[in-house]
């Protein structure tokens, strides 16, 4: 088999550079290409998104963790609004309260846990010309969690004694 | 004994026929080492040559490939046959990107965000020029991962904030902007900062983290924008924040 000779080659003249036609839109004045066809058909979000991956599902838990803990501050607050009132009227120690507490602590300790977890990958932290790896910056980050729950158990406890 | 066969369900528009895109099933030898890209290559070769998609370089280098595969953004080239038995395999295009035909998306707003973040080494006054410009390990290593971004867009279509907020940045074009600004050559300052803290970028995202999940070149674009976030956070609120 022999070379074929090509008939019609692409000669470097041919390729130039093309301005994209100015349609407007683009970011800082750059042109994008206007030539589209006409009937791209557009991506539509389902409703469902969340369930279809299990890293969607973990992000809506972790972010709706945030609401029972406003809702346990709305009524901690509407608490001692009571105390007003006088001690009578203060019932946080009453069982529904300690019940909507738990479960608001579940959720407080998650939204916790997955935030300090991700502490090492939000902050870059330089030493020379190094960086602090991210697993001390999680540990640390527990640590000084771990610290902070101990004075202010500390504090209630005696305290309040 | 009947060759062992599986069957790819592959997302099928044609744009002036379809009023929506709809799905064909094709039933392809079955081969241990063959990927997702090989079935749609003999689909194309041997029952359908009318199936659009891109591809080139078949070896996870190029990005071309990029498709669903079972709902998972994937490199056509990397998704083997053999992890989705007995089948069927559903092959659809890229979420979050308008469809051209079948598994063929408009990229255009792609391009034109890459743009916007100056993907290159901004220098104050004169280019590199030739000759060596040397940098340590250490220094390399503050960039390196950024760098193997191939804009293949599977962090694209796994971002569900695209979805709702198209004008968004976005993970990989963040990523390579940080992969700029961590770099000790460039000196583009705040002039690539000040763009990706700006409008439809870094705060816009809402940390889901799939970004960097189906990364296949093991890209960590979240953490390029929650670093971004909090370095111009920390510039703001110290003297000294806002780091290199």
């Amino acid at each position: 088999m022999g070379w074929h000779e090509v008939t019609n080659p692409l000669q470097s003249s041919d390729v130039r550079d093309v301005p994209l036609n100015g349609a407007p839109g683009g970011r800082d004045g750059m042109a994008v290409a206007a030539d589209r066809p006409l009937r791209a058909y557009p991506f539509r979000q389902p409703f469902n998104w969340w369930l279809k991956r299990r890293g969607y599902l973990l992000y809506m838990i972790r972010e709706l963790t945030s609401v029972p803990i406003a809702v346990w501050w709305l009524l901690f607050l509407f608490e001692l609004a009571r105390l007003r009132d006088g001690s009578g009227g203060y019932r946080p120690l009453e069982g529904w309260f300690v019940a909507v507490s738990v479960v608001c602590l579940v959720a407080a300790v998650w939204h916790s846990y997955t935030f300090l977890n991700l502490a090492g990958l939000i902050m870059r932290v330089p030493l020379g010309d190094r960086t602090v790896q991210p697993r001390v910056i999680v540990s640390a980050a527990f640590g000084g969690f771990a610290l902070i729950t101990v004075v202010v158990a500390g504090l209630i406890v005696w305290g309040g004694a | 004994m009947t060759a062992k066969t599986i069957t790819l369900s592959v997302k099928r528009y044609d744009p002036e026929r379809d009023e929506q895109p709809r799905l064909q099933d094709y039933e392809v030898p079955f081969h241990e080492d063959w990927v997702v890209l090989d079935a749609l290559n003999w689909i194309k070769a041997h029952r359908d040559g009318s199936v659009n998609y891109r591809w080139s370089c078949r070896m996870g280098i190029c990005g071309s490939c990029g498709m669903n595969v079972n709902g998972e953004p994937k490199l056509g080239c990397s998704a083997f046959l053999r992890d989705y038995l007995p089948g069927p395999i559903v092959v659809e295009p890229l979420n979050n990107f308008p469809v051209l035909r079948d598994l063929v998306i408009d990229m255009d707003s792609f391009l034109e965000k890459l743009r916007w973040v100056k993907p290159w080494i901004i220098r104050e006054e004169t280019a590199l020029g030739p000759g060596e410009h040397r940098q340590t390990p250490a220094q390399i290593e503050h960039f390196r991962q950024f760098s193997m971004c191939i804009n293949c867009m599977l962090c694209y279509s796994a971002c569900p904030v695209i979805a709702i907020e198209p004008e968004f940045v976005g993970p990989a074009a963040i990523a390579l902007a940080r992969r700029y600004d961590l770099d000790s050559r460039d000196q583009a300052g705040q002039e690539r900062l000040r763009t990706i803290t700006g409008d439809d970028a870094v705060w816009d995202c809402s940390f889901i983290g799939e970004c960097s999940a189906v990364c296949p070149k093991g890209v960590d674009p979240a953490k390029a924008i929650q670093q971004t976030k909090f370095e111009s956070t920390m510039g703001m609120l110290l003297p000294w924040g806002g780091t290199k």
